[in-house]
């Protein structure tokens, strides 16, 4: 029997960005329990950008100080080499007049803020990106200080971090079954039982089940997204560039290599990794049109991840009520990544007890019983 | 050097053409690599290592290995050993990841 203060169920950023965090706050007997490797749910499969630039003021406050600390992240974890970060910006592209309105209602909301973030014409987006395809394009919103980090070393840091302080890792121990006796948890696993009286609920496209396990309904729900990366060539392309319209993003990482991805509106809710040649497909039409110096670099691979896809498209943050000392932290909708520094940071602020940084009542799984939804418009 | 007589394999070349390596002229058969023309007329360094920048020579020549990428007609990072020679190309060693677009293009 193992026998800690905290258990937290899922090795992702999240889920190792708590365990620091509660760690450097004093709380050190935590145990996070992976079912696979570290990263080998959605933050290994994801698209590695961070951006400031969000549709409601909470994600746009989550990302500020989430990026703030990205930005110095190397030195806070001691982390040398850094987590390559690169800040060519975002380019959202803008092709309906409703998409030119929501995004100025965006900028506005950003930059009463503090976001730089301003509103760029066809003309100075292609100065931005020379071989933009702008047909059609009625202009794009920018932000430069969006860009690039490198999510497996960003989990790396923090779990490097946390073991440095205490925190246990054990990976390929897959959580089974929780059962509850008072306020004490036991959490069974393919290898061995861990206890506590607190268990932190990670597990991304997992934390419905998760929740089931306690008697939990969590309208958290597994959507298929699909990725591809190229080779590497030399430096090209400074921001990612999204487009709403196309459903797709594009960037170039530090390395060189292009990695892009594609939503698919119609993707079943179900837990499905598989990668499909239809992606494949459409991802690389889509991507030469719109970027045309992309037509004959060679694609190194694919594969899919699972967004976990909340309702209003928002995080679930905070104990449930019903569940004294069960936290969940998941339901990021495509968007943990780059928020996992402030995730950790609240999440072990409201496990000790502690005023929280930023408000987090919104974050609350009673919004989905009240009506209280806040839905961020701004998601491929 | 090229190999004109061999005890199992027949070589059916076919006719000769020109290509430039790094702007200087050479000769080859049509329908056979770009990796074997030039190692016929005696060029060994395909490429450079992409961290040290150290010499890279052929190495698997069956297309896996990225030891001999170059630039060809002004496509960056082709695998020469793969890649069929034709009258009049253009071929060039490649120094670091290759170059997709170059501002005025």
């Amino acid at each position: 029997m193992n026998r800690h203060e905290v258990i937290i169920i899922g090795g992702g950023v999240t889920g190792c960005s708590i365990a620091y965090h509660l760690a450097a706050r004093g709380m050190k007997d935590v145990a996070v329990l992976e079912r696979a490797y570290l990263t080998s749910g959605a933050t290994g499969r994801c698209g590695a950008g961070f951006r400031h630039q969000w549709g409601t003021k909470t994600n746009c406050l989550l990302a500020k100080h989430a990026i703030a600390r990205l930005e110095r992240l190397a030195e806070e974890l001691d982390y040398p080499g850094g987590v390559e970060i690169k800040q060519g910006g975002y380019l959202i592209l803008a092709y309906t007049p409703k998409m030119e309105e929501q995004f100025k209602k965006n900028l506005a909301l950003q930059r009463s803020l503090g976001i730089d973030a301003r509103w760029v014409t066809p003309r100075e987006a292609r100065e931005i990106v020379p071989f933009l395809n702008t047909e059609g394009l009625l202009g794009a919103t920018f932000c430069a200080k969006d860009g690039h980090a490198n999510p497996f070393k960003v989990t790396d840091a923090y779990a490097r971090a946390a073991r440095r302080l205490g925190v246990k890792i054990h990976t390929y121990t897959e959580v089974q079954d929780i059962k509850i006796e008072g306020s004490l948890k036991t959490v069974i696993t393919s290898r061995g039982t861990f206890q506590a009286p607190v268990v932190v609920n990670a597990a991304g496209g997992h934390a419905a089940e998760i929740g089931r396990m306690v008697g939990v309904d969590l309208p958290v729900v597994p959507e298929r997204h699909q990725i591809l990366v190229t080779e590497p060539v030399e430096q090209v392309l400074g921001p990612m560039v999204m487009s709403f319209y196309h459903n797709l993003y594009c960037q170039q990482t530090p390395h060189g290599s292009f990695i892009m991805g594609l939503g698919d509106p119609n993707e079943p809710k179900e837990y499905n990794v598989r990668s499909s040649w239809q992606f494949l497909s459409q991802m690389a039409q889509k991507v030469v049109w719109l970027l045309p110096v992309l037509k004959n670099v060679r694609v190194v691979r694919q594969w899919a991840g699972v967004y976990d896809m909340s309702p209003d498209r928002q995080p679930v943050l905070g104990e449930v009520p019903e569940v004294p000392g069960f936290y969940v932290a998941a339901g990021f909708s495509g968007h943990g990544f780059m928020i996992a520094p402030m995730t950790g940071q609240l999440m072990a602020e409201i496990i000790l007890g502690l005023p929280t940084t930023l408000p987090v009542d919104m974050f609350s799984l009673s919004r989905f019983t009240t009506g209280e939804l806040f839905v961020e418009p701004s998601v491929v | 050097m090229r190999i004109e007589q061999h005890p199992v394999l027949e070589f059916r070349r076919g006719k000769k053409i020109k290509f430039t390596f790094d702007g200087k002229e050479y000769v080859g058969y049509e329908g056979e690599t770009i990796a074997a023309a030039l190692h016929a007329a005696g060029i060994r360094v395909m490429r450079e290592s992409p961290v040290l920048h150290r010499p890279r020579g052929l190495f698997c020549a069956i297309g896996n290995c990225s030891s001999c990428l170059m630039t060809v007609n002004g496509e960056p990072n082709v695998r020469i050993c793969v890649e069929k020679l034709r009258p009049g190309m253009v071929v060039e060693s490649q120094k670091g990841k290759g170059v997709v677009y170059a501002a005025g293009n």
